[in-house]
């Protein structure tokens, strides 16, 4: 695990909420979660990234109470969560497919963790719209889950999730199922939510824009294991691995040997599109293997850039999406003119925004 | 190209089946029930009286037939819910190869035929059948228990035997299509494993449990076989003296009118329990949307 220097100032502060130590899971001998260290601050909007089958829902269902660790600890509060059944943990989870409750109202639903706890109906009536109101459904307390769309079933998981007021709410891709505006719409919504509560919140997600619009800290996960864990945009500008810049932001990798350069300063490195200055990465150094990485926006047309063929042109609404080759090497980048397949133009890398990442 | 039908062409067959199956046979059931029986010259007259439904409705012992049906039917149907119930809920908890064995154990007594199982129960309850004979041989009894045999107790326990599987299947189905992470959902929210069965399982499976008894009540109210062959003096059931009306006795009218009151009680029960059954949440959540 690389940890990055955070950007976000606000999460520094508070204490500690819940820390994982040496967590493992193991389904049939495969390891899915695998020795996961982790600290999670209170108040912070910690996100889970990664691809499917990457532990990411394993780790958030160990902290929920659902799956038992085959090894390691959390503890949350400062108490052991080992042998703690989830109806007494003070977490509560807003689930994939939202499980409303079927055969209750809206309010039967937002109220269910209430009517457990034998509270007296007038307060319950008024803790329950409180709840309603926090996500905008008051008027549909009379409702059945089936009456609502998605987007609405998704505000009623949130509020019977945070009825309770939880130190900790999971939510495990609570936006997957819905259309694009919906989920900008919600996006905003549950940070503005996570703002007011004050509580923290572990988001589980595979939607790289999800975890950059949403969260303090992400936590870049691959084959049950932290590849990266810090603020979005050091993940977006410095990916510790090519995995992460890959998987974040689809970074062309061309690989090549670190020719110049130390711990700190530029680095120079030699790949089949030439040699290119990067500001250093920590740990690699002169003779090393590693990836060049470069993003669509780090490449330009220019008169005395690489010598580029173009190879394929898709419109995208706002601009053009070119792919050009270069000795081998396929250079993604956006303009505003359509080029034309086989044109032959000059690209220009923005060597201070391109970077250096190790091979995994 | 495959022939398209119109809906209302594919109903004509399930139409037909109807007409002929059960709304013919049932009217015709109505006719006879109007005619009388002329025994000098052995012969049905069509007389249009009201005559075997006034005896339907004044000779007390054809409501008392009908009402032990019912009750006989409603007491079994109840408590193989009791029984079966458990069981059905912890089918849904087994390994999928275990569900596989438990379903064929399940089913297997019913490949037997009822009349295999009313002589096996016999052998087992007889007087000198398994059971007084071990508690004999034990040492608890000296003579053997009279009740065992030819009593309503017997009637009622080879009903529920009978007819157990039939409740267990409908309340395991209902039981193994709650989306299980609705169970997790109330456990998350504060709900210990017993305040998710009584708050989500149980409603979820009102469906099953309502299958099930109606299947049961059907069965065991209709059963003749079974109570004239174990239940000794207690064995009478409207359906036994409708066996005896049309065939010995030759007063189809007075069968048909039997016949027709035994439906008609039948229906109002079930209807009233389907009538119940709605007013249940989960029942309407299920038939609705599915258990999810």
């Amino acid at each position: 695990m690389v940890n990055t220097p955070d950007r976000a100032p606000d999460v520094s502060g508070p204490g500690l909420l819940l820390s994982a130590r040496g967590l493992t899971k193991t389904y049939s001998g495969q390891r899915v979660v695998d020795g996961i260290d982790l600290d999670i601050p209170e108040r912070a909007f910690t996100t889970f990234l990664g691809p499917s089958g990457c532990g990411k829902t394993t780790i958030l269902r160990m902290i929920a109470g659902f799956e038992t660790p085959n090894a390691g600890s959390l503890v949350l509060d400062g108490r052991s969560l080992s042998g703690v059944p989830p109806e007494r943990r003070p977490v509560n989870t807003v689930f994939q497919s939202y499980a409303l409750f079927p055969h209750l109202t809206v309010f039967g639903n937002v109220a269910f963790s209430l009517t457990l706890r034998r509270q007296s109906n007038v307060d319950v009536a008024a803790r329950v719209r409180r709840a309603l109101d926090a996500v905008h459904m008051a008027e549909f307390g009379d409702r059945y889950p089936h009456q609502l769309s998605g987007g609405q079933q998704q505000r009623v998981a949130v509020a019977r999730a945070i009825i309770a007021e939880p130190h900790l709410l999971l939510l495990d891709e609570p936006l997957s199922a819905l259309d694009k505006k919906m989920r900008g719409h919600l996006q905003i919504e549950l940070k503005d939510l996570q703002r007011r509560l004050g509580i923290a919140f572990v988001y589980v997600t595979h939607d790289q824009e999800e975890a950059f619009a949403l969260s303090d800290i992400v936590v870049v996960m691959n084959k049950g294991r932290i590849v990266q864990k810090a603020a979005p945009l050091t993940i977006y500008a410095r990916p510790a691995t090519a995995f992460v810049a890959d998987f974040i932001g689809a970074a062309t990798l061309i690989p090549g040997d670190i020719i110049d350069g130390g711990a700190a300063g530029p680095a120079s490195i030699e790949t089949a599109i030439g040699i290119v200055q990067c500001p250093a990465v920590e740990g690699l150094s002169k003779g090393d293997k590693a990836m060049l990485a470069i993003r669509p926006e780090h490449v330009r047309t220019g008169a005395h850039g690489l010598k580029a063929t173009i190879r394929h042109v898709v419109f995208k609404g706002d601009r053009y999406l070119v792919e050009a080759e270069v000795n081998d090497v396929i250079l993604r980048f956006m303009s505003d003119s359509p080029l034309t397949s086989g044109e032959t133009v000059g690209l220009v890398v923005d060597q201070d925004r391109a970077f250096i990442t190790r091979i995994d | 190209m495959a022939p398209v039908f119109h809906r209302g062409q594919l109903a004509i067959p399930v139409t037909c089946i109807l007409m002929l199956g059960c709304i013919f046979p049932l009217a015709l059931l109505a006719v006879f029930s109007v005619f009388e029986v002329d025994l000098d010259a052995f012969t049905l007259v069509p007389a249009f009286s009201g005559q075997n439904w006034v005896q339907m409705f004044t000779n007390p012992v054809f409501a008392f037939l009908i009402g032990k049906a019912v009750v006989s039917g409603a007491g079994t149907a109840v408590l193989a819910a009791i029984i079966g119930y458990p069981i059905a809920v912890s089918m849904t908890r087994l390994p999928v190869l275990w569900k596989g064995v438990g379903s064929i154990v399940l089913l297997t007594p019913l490949y037997t035929g009822e009349i295999v199982r009313i002589y096996a129960w016999r052998v087992v309850l007889g007087s000198e059948g398994l059971i007084n004979a071990t508690l004999k041989w034990l040492g608890a009894i000296s003579e053997p228990l009279k009740f065992l045999l030819f009593s309503p107790f017997t009637t009622h326990l080879v009903l529920l035997y009978n007819n157990l599987p039939f409740m267990v299947l409908a309340i395991w189905i209902s039981a193994e299509l709650i989306d299980k992470r609705l169970i997790e959902a109330a456990r998350d929210l504060g709900a210990r494993p017993i305040d998710a069965f009584f708050k989500i399982i149980l409603p979820l499976t009102t469906p099953g449990l309502a299958v099930g008894v109606f299947t049961v009540f059907a069965l065991a109210a209709g059963d003749m076989m079974t109570p004239s062959l174990l239940g000794g003096t207690s064995g009478a059931t409207p359906m036994a003296m409708i066996d005896n009306l049309f065939g010995t006795a030759f007063d189809w009218p007075l069968a048909s009118a039997l016949s027709l009151s035994l439906l008609v009680v039948l229906l109002v029960f079930a209807t009233g329990f389907v009538g119940v059954l709605l007013r249940f949440d989960g029942a309407r959540a299920v038939f609705r949307r599915g258990a999810r």
